[in-house]
C-alpha cells in the first residue's frame, strides 16, 4: 500500500444565499496516494474547482467549508501550499501578478519556502523556465506577464508550481483557455514532468482523451457530488453510472462517422442553488424510477464505486 | 524614467499655451473692464489709464504683447493693486496656499488609503461599517460646514488648535484648514481604496499568490496593494483640482492670507493680469500634478507604461 498524501474526507462547500444555501460541493472524498494521477471530470458547475480550492484552503472567506482535509496524516496548513501541494489554474492570462516580473514571481516561492538567497532563487527560476520549455528563458525572467502569450504564461504558472518540488500537483483545467495546438504541448509537458518527478497529479479536464492518456483513476462529479470513481480502464470502457455513460457517449470519437449523430446529454446541469431531490441526475436520466426521485443514492463499492439506484450492470 | 518625465513635461507647453490663449480672450468677453466701477474717475483719466495699460489697443495686439511679456516670465502689473506686479501678489499668497493644498492632499492619502484598506480587510466588520458611514458623510458635507464645525470643536471647545488666523511658520494654524479641505477627499479615497482592494483580493493573481503559501501580509503588500491603488492615483488629478478650488473657501473661513483672495478679488475687479497670472500658475500646477499621477500609474501598472 502506497503512502497517502492528500486525504479529503466528507468535504462540503456551501454559500449562504437569500433563497437558501448554494451547495457547491456535497460530501466529496478523495484519498490521493504518492505518485498516482487522478482525473476529475464532469460538466461545468459540477463543483470540481470548488472541491479542489477548498482542499487548498483557497476559497473566499464567506464559503462554509465542512469536512476534513489532511496531508500526510496531519491537518492541511498554509505552509503546505506551494511547498508540498501546488496548484495551477484555468486562466493563465489573469493568474500572474501584472506588476511583478516573471522571474520574481517564480523566485518568491523559493525564497519563502526554501529560504534561498535572491541570486540562488533567480538561478533556480531560470532553470525552471528551461524545464517548462519557455523559449528565451533568460530574457523572460525580467519580462512582465503581459509580454508573454497565454501558453507561455501557463508554462510560467507550471514553473511556479514546480519550484519547490511539490509531491502533489493539482491542475484545474490547465488547458481549457488555450489554443488547441498549445493545449497539446502543455499536456505533453505536464505528462512528461509527472513521469520524471513521480509527482501525484490531480487533473480536472473536459477531455476524456486526456484522462485516458494520463490518469490512473477517474472521479466523475455531478451536482456537487461524486457519482462514480474507479480505475481508468474500468470506468472509461464500461462505466456503471448512467451519467458517466452519457458523458462518455457525448465525446466525439475518432472512428465516429463524420455525418453521424452527435450524442449530447439532454437537459441542463442542475443549479447548486436548487438541486433536484433524490438523485440530482434524475431529470435527465433514462433509467430514473420513483426511488431515484425521492431517495438519494449513496456511493457504494463495486467494480467502480457508484452512487446510483440502478447502475448499469456488467454486460 | 527621468528622460520620459522631461519629455512629458515639455509636452505640457502646448497645452498651457492653449489655456493661456483661451483664458485671455474669455476674460475679455466678460462684460466690464478694470476701471469701469470707479465712478469718480473722469472719462479722460480713465482713457489715460487704459492707454497706460495698453487697453486701448485692439485685443489681438494686447494678446501679442501679453505673450511677449510672458515669454520673459513677466505676468505684468496688477490693474487694481497699483504699485504691485502680479508676480509679487501671487508670490505673497502662493506659498501658503501651496502648503495648505499639499498638506491636504498628503493628509487625504495618508488617512484615506489605510482607512479603506483596513475596511476592506475587515469587510462587513464594525470598522468597515464605520469607515463607510464616514465616507458617505465626508463626501456629502461641504467645506463651509465642516470648517466652522471643526473650529468649534477643536478650537473653541477643546482649545487644542487655533480657531483661525495665521502666523508664519506656525503649522498649528494649518491643521484645521488642511483637515477641512482633506475630509471629503479622505472619505472618497477610503471608498475607492476599499472597493478596489476588495476586487483585487478576489482576483486570480491573488489566488496564485495564496496558492504559493505566502503569508497574507506578503500577498497584500507585494501582490494586491499596487493594483488596488490604481483608481486612487487616477483620482489624484481631480482631487488636486478639488483641493485647489476648495482652498478658496477654506482660506476665507479660517482667515488665511493665501492666494485664494487674489483670484476672487481679481475676478470681481476685472483685474485681467492678476486673473491671468493665477490661471497660469494654477493651470501649470494642475498639469504637472496630472503628469505625476500618470507617471505613478505607469509605475503601478507596467501594462500602461509609456515608451
Ligand atoms: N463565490 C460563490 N458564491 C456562490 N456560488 C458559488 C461561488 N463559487 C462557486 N459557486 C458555485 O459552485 C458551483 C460549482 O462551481 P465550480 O466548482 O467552479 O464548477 P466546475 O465543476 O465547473 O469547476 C457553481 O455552480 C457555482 O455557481
Ligand atoms: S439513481 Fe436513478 S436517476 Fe440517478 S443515475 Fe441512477 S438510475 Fe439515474
Ligand atoms: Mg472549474
Amino acid at each position: 500500500m502506497k503512502e497517502s498524501l492528500l486525504e479529503i474526507d466528507h468535504l462540503s462547500v456551501r454559500y449562504p444565499a437569500p433563497g437558501g444555501d448554494i451547495a457547491a460541493v456535497n460530501d466529496f472524498s478523495l484519498n490521493l496516494v504518492a505518485g498516482e494521477c487522478v482525473g476529475i471530470v464532469g460538466e461545468s458547475g459540477a463543483g470540481k474547482s470548488q472541491a479542489l480550492l477548498a482542499a487548498m484552503g483557497l476559497l473566499p472567506r464567506h464559503a462554509r467549508v465542512a469536512g476534513s482535509i489532511r496531508y500526510g496524516g496531519a491537518p492541511f496548513t498554509r505552509e503546505l501550499r506551494g511547498r508540498r501541494v501546488a496548484m495551477i489554474f484555468q486562466d493563465p492570462m489573469t493568474s500572474l501578478t501584472p506588476h511583478l516580473r516573471v522571474g520574481a514571481q517564480i523566485a518568491e516561492s523559493l525564497t519563502h519556502h526554501l529560504r534561498l538567497s535572491g541570486a540562488a532563487a533567480r538561478a533556480r527560476a531560470l532553470e525552471l523556465l528551461r524545464q517548462v520549455q519557455v523559449t528565451d528563458a533568460e530574457r523572460r525572467l525580467d519580462q512582465y506577464p503581459h509580454e508573454l502569450s497565454g501558453g507561455m504564461r501557463q508554462r510560467v504558472m507550471i514553473a511556479i508550481a514546480l519550484a519547490c518540488n511539490p509531491e502533489v500537483l493539482i491542475a484545474d483545467e490547465p488547458t481549457t483557455a488555450l489554443d488547441v495546438t498549445v493545449q497539446a504541448q502543455i499536456l505533453a509537458l505536464l505528462a512528461g514532468l509527472k513521469r520524471e518527478r513521480g509527482m501525484a497529479v490531480v487533473i480536472v479536464t473536459h477531455d476524456l482523451g486526456v484522462v485516458a492518456g494520463v490518469a490512473d483513476r477517474v472521479l466523475v462529479m455531478y451536482g456537487g457530488r461524486l457519482v462514480e470513481s474507479g480505475a481508468v480502464a474500468d470506468l472509461l470502457t464500461t462505466p456503471r453510472h448512467p451519467y458517466s455513460r452519457a458523458l462518455l457517449r457525448s465525446m466525439p470519437r475518432i472512428d465516429d462517422p463524420l455525418d453521424g449523430p452527435l450524442h449530447t446529454i439532454a437537459g441542463q446541469p442542475p443549479s447548486p442553488a436548487r438541486l433536484p431531490t433524490g438523485c440530482a441526475f434524475h431529470p435527465r436520466c433514462e433509467r430514473a424510477s420513483d426511488v431515484c426521485r425521492s431517495r438519494f443514492p449513496a456511493l457504494a463499492a463495486g467494480r467502480t464505486d457508484v452512487a446510483c439506484h440502478h447502475p448499469v450492470e456488467d454486460a | 524614467m527621468l528622460r520620459l518625465a522631461a519629455r512629458r513635461l515639455l509636452g505640457l507647453v502646448p497645452t498651457l499655451f492653449v489655456i493661456v490663449t483661451l483664458s485671455f480672450f474669455v476674460i475679455r468677453l466678460a462684460p466690464g473692464g478694470p476701471f469701469d466701477d470707479e465712478q469718480t474717475l473722469p472719462p479722460e483719466i480713465k482713457a489715460n489709464l487704459e492707454a497706460a495699460y495698453g487697453l486701448d489697443q485692439p485685443v489681438a495686439t494686447q494678446y501679442l504683447r501679453y505673450l511677449q511679456s510672458l515669454s520673459h516670465g513677466d505676468f505684468g502689473p496688477s490693474f487694481k493693486f497699483k504699485d504691485f506686479s502680479v508676480t509679487e501678489l501671487i508670490g505673497q499668497g502662493l506659498p501658503l496656499s501651496l502648503t495648505l493644498g499639499l498638506a491636504a492632499v498628503l493628509l487625504a492619502l495618508a488617512l484615506g488609503v489605510p482607512l479603506g484598506a483596513f475596511a476592506a480587510l475587515r469587510q462587513n466588520g464594525a470598522l468597515d461599517y464605520s469607515v463607510m458611514a464616514f465616507a458617505v458623510l465626508g463626501v456629502a458635507l461641504p467645506g463651509f460646514v465642516i470648517g466652522p464645525l471643526l473650529a468649534l470643536v477643536f478650537g473653541l471647545h477643546l482649545r487644542w488648535l487655533p480657531v483661525a488666523g495665521w502666523s508664519p511658520g506656525e503649522w498649528r494654524y494649518l491643521v484645521l484648514p488642511a483637515l477641512t479641505l482633506a475630509l471629503p477627499v479622505i472619505a472618497y479615497i477610503a471608498r475607492l481604496t476599499r472597493g478596489s482592494l476588495l476586487e483585487v483580493l478576489r482576483s486570480n493573481f491573488v489566488r496564485t499568490a495564496r496558492a504559493k503559501g505566502l503569508p497574507e501580509r506578503i500577498v497584500l503588500w507585494r501582490h494586491a496593494i499596487r493594483p488596488a491603488l490604481l483608481p486612487v492615483v487616477s483620482y489624484l488629478g481631480p482631487a488636486s483640482a478639488f483641493v485647489m478650488t476648495g482652498s478658496l473657501v477654506v482660506e476665507t473661513v479660517f482667515g488665511l492670507p493665501g492666494s485664494g483672495r487674489y483670484l476672487v478679488q481679481g475676478a470681481i475687479n476685472r483685474d485681467y493680469t492678476l486673473v491671468m497670472g493665477m490661471i497660469i500658475v494654477y493651470g501649470s500646477l494642475m498639469l504637472v500634478l496630472n503628469l505625476i499621477a500618470d507617471l505613478l500609474y505607469g509605475w503601478l501598472d507596467p501594462r500602461v507604461r509609456y515608451e
